[in-house]
């Protein structure tokens, strides 16, 4: 491996790159589209007493949607594109090897999804500026996005190093991506529904038909007040216990699923801030939530009785589904840069150079 | 001074169930200019690529400068300098940029890469396009950038896949002046093309290449056995009338002398016949201003080898002779004895 030859293929490659219009119109379209996201994100969380974190949190996220739809783009033909264009083999049959050739287009492409980052940044500044954000959560939130971005980058150029044709690849890394961000969703909540559980639900009423008298009766537990004339010397009758049967999906038993996306693991990783009233501040804070409670099985036997004294229900505050459930981001992230590694290992494999075997339909030069 | 710069050894290669290259053993010396011949698909574009390190073969062994480069391409890559037949440029990069990258990619420092960029422009002729982006050139102008880029790590063993194609005639001239100087500097060249009259002015051996095998020696020296044809041009006739003239004076009936525009056509079945021909002709008085094999020795090897689709010229049975200059010789000293006549050499 040699720093030069590795230099000098992230050169050419960004050197390709910025000498095309094309690139700027998009970064520029990009910039547009985040002044109207960033505009709208401070009239949404106007409500909140410190609304940066969450303006910071909503450009990252759209950041990150952005280079999610335009990133296959950019790299899934890295290698079959050269190889197309006949300029792939006058680089092998230099002194560069095909792992530096892999490892410079990867670096090249992860450099250019950077560059959305890049112009996202002025405008996380100003969210930074509007106060509230905390700095562990601009800086880790941050270091997801450019992980994010390095691995669909590599998934990218993986993938255009495996299969021949460029248009197919580029597809199949929007499909791979798109397995991550919504497939992941999508099986979430499929197989989700798919695995019932039978709850059942006990609920004994009041019996208001047998009751006579002319006064509203206290409830278990009611004492009369000045607003709130009940009679407390009526004996309340008791209905009859009545049980329901019903199914409720089980999420808690594939919310792993959703550990390996993208959008997940940025939430995940992203250390929260809650409010006073236990509530996140920002919308990392607010899909972790989402996402960790998912863990939490649900209630298989409930209880309802009109006769006994209310109790108040206790639901767990987000702070505390947060800190009561497991985070996941670590697997996650684990299992999405062993698919990049993997991928572009395989690349490896089906670039090196004396060729063994060549991809149907394909000449080498 | 001859060493063999390339050896390869029964090399095969096929692509599923196309096979490419069957069987190819070929010698070219280092210090010499060694032809590729062959038809298209004859496999002589999978050769080089397997020349090139950038294909295994099946079978066989390649060495270049002694270096197997299946088993160490690196090593083989330095004494390398490929030239595709068709040069992928990076479209939005200089000439210059060009070179100075593919300099880079050899590991040569930064000043060094771009001074040697500057002299290979010199040497190819585009310094006045050194700073256009090389989308915006002419095929022969790709074709010069990419012998440029060949050459960039001065390396001993040239492969050049087509060099010619594309080019003006002035390129052409320079690039055979070119190819002439760089195997005097002692390198081995290999240079494969289709246009064999311009590779018969600077190769010094040939290799023919038919379906993916090298033509056995025995086959050329078979085929150089067999008769041949001349074109004949008499000064100021017309060669429906300079038939009858010439068949009378080499007491042939008239159906063995075809005519082809504006020159006879007659066919010898060795140089000494065709000397002694000339002989006869220039001794009946005929005005003979052109008296030349009809075809060059490397194309005539070639359409005999039954390689090609390219029509034959009427009773054309060509053959390469064991020293091409050997015809050309022959004429003239021939005519060197007969004084009068007033010979031209051509070549078609």
């Amino acid at each position: 491996m040699s720093g030069q030859r590795l230099g000098t293929i992230v050169h050419l490659e960004l050197t390709q790159r910025t000498r095309s219009v094309a690139w700027y119109v998009l970064l520029s379209v990009f910039a547009v589209l985040l002044i109207i996201v960033t505009a709208l994100s401070f009239a949404a969380w106007g409500y909140a007493e410190a609304s940066g974190s969450g303006v910071f949190s909503t450009i990252v996220y759209i950041t990150l949607l952005l280079i999610v739809l335009v990133s296959p783009t950019l790299s899934g033909n890295a290698i079959n594109g050269d190889r197309e264009a006949a300029t792939l083999a006058p680089v092998q049959v230099t002194l560069a090897t095909t792992g530096e050739i892999l490892l410079g287009k990867f670096f090249a492409a992860w450099i250019t999804g950077l560059a959305f980052v890049a112009v996202s940044v002025p405008f996380l500044l100003l969210a930074t500026l509007a106060g509230g954000s905390e700095p562990a959560t601009v800086i880790v939130s941050l270091l997801v996005l450019v992980i994010e971005v390095g691995v669909i980058a590599a998934i990218g150029v993986g993938l255009s190093g495996i299969l021949a044709r460029p248009l197919f690849s580029v597809a199949t890394t929007y499909l791979v991506v798109a397995a991550l961000v919504i497939g992941t969703l999508i099986a979430f909540a499929l197989v989700g529904f798919t695995l019932r559980s039978e709850a059942v639900s006990h609920y004994r009423s009041y019996d208001y038909e047998n009751y006579q008298g002319d006064t509203f009766p206290c409830m278990p537990g009611e004492v009369p007040a000045g607003d709130y004339p009940c009679d407390d010397d009526v004996e309340i009758t008791c209905g009859e216990w009545q049980t329901s049967v019903y199914e409720v999906p089980r999420f808690d038993r594939v919310w792993w699923m959703l550990a390996a996306n993208p959008f997940v693991i940025l939430a995940d990783a992203t250390p929260t801030t809650f409010n006073e009233d236990g509530y996140p501040v920002d919308l990392f804070g607010q899909i972790k939530t989402g996402v960790r409670g998912a863990q939490l099985p649900p209630e298989l036997e409930q209880q309802w009785d009109d006769c006994a004294p209310y109790q108040a229900q206790d639901y767990p505050t987000p702070e505390e589904i947060v800190a009561q459930t497991t985070p996941s981001w670590f697997v996650g992230l684990g299992l999405q840069l062993l698919l990049a590694t993997g991928l572009l290992w395989w690349a490896w494999v089906r670039t090196k150079t004396p060729a063994r075997r060549l991809p149907p339909g394909t000449r080498i030069a | 001074m001859t060493s063999p710069g390339i050896v390869v050894d029964g090399v095969r290669r096929a692509f599923g169930d196309v096979k490419a290259v069957r069987n190819v053993t070929l010698r070219a010396q280092s210090g010499r200019v060694t032809g590729l011949v062959g038809p298209n698909g004859s496999g002589k574009t999978t050769l080089l690529l397997m020349l090139a390190s950038l294909l295994a073969p099946d079978a066989g062994e390649i060495r270049i400068d002694g270096i197997d480069p299946v088993a160490d391409p690196h090593a083989a890559r330095a004494l390398i300098g490929w030239m595709p037949d068709a040069l992928g440029a990076w479209g939005s990069l200089t000439s210059r940029e060009t070179l100075i990258v593919t300099a880079r990619l050899y590991g040569m420092p930064r000043p060094d890469a771009a001074a040697r960029a500057d002299a290979l422009l010199a040497e190819v002729g585009l310094v006045d396009l050194s700073g256009a982006p090389a989308r915006v050139l002419s095929r022969g102008q790709k074709q010069r950038l990419g012998l440029a880029r060949a050459l960039v790590h001065d390396p001993r063993v040239l492969l050049l896949d087509e060099p010619a194609s594309g080019l003006d005639p002035q390129a052409r001239i320079d690039l055979r002046v070119l190819l002439r100087r760089l195997a005097g500097e002692g390198r081995t060249v290999l240079v494969s093309s289709h246009i064999l009259a311009e590779l018969e002015e600077v190769v010094d051996d040939a290799v023919f290449l038919v379906a993916g095998e090298t033509v056995h020696q025995d086959r050329l020296d078979a085929s150089a056995r067999r008769s041949r044809a001349w074109r004949i041009r008499l000064a100021a006739t017309d060669a429906a009338d300079a038939a009858p003239q010439v068949a009378a004076a080499l007491r042939l009936t008239p159906e063995f002398v075809g005519v082809d525009r504006r020159d006879v056509v007659v066919s010898f079945d060795s140089d000494a016949t065709a000397a002694a021909a000339l002989g006869e002709l220039v001794g009946a008085g005929l005005p003979v201003a052109e008296f030349a094999a009809a075809q060059g020795a490397l194309e005539r090897a070639f359409l005999d080898l039954g390689a090609a689709d390219v029509p034959q010229p009427p009773g054309a049975a060509s053959a390469l002779a064991d020293d091409p200059a050997a015809a050309p010789d022959a004429a003239s000293d021939h005519v060197s004895d007969h004084t009068g006549a007033d010979e031209t050499e051509a070549t078609s």
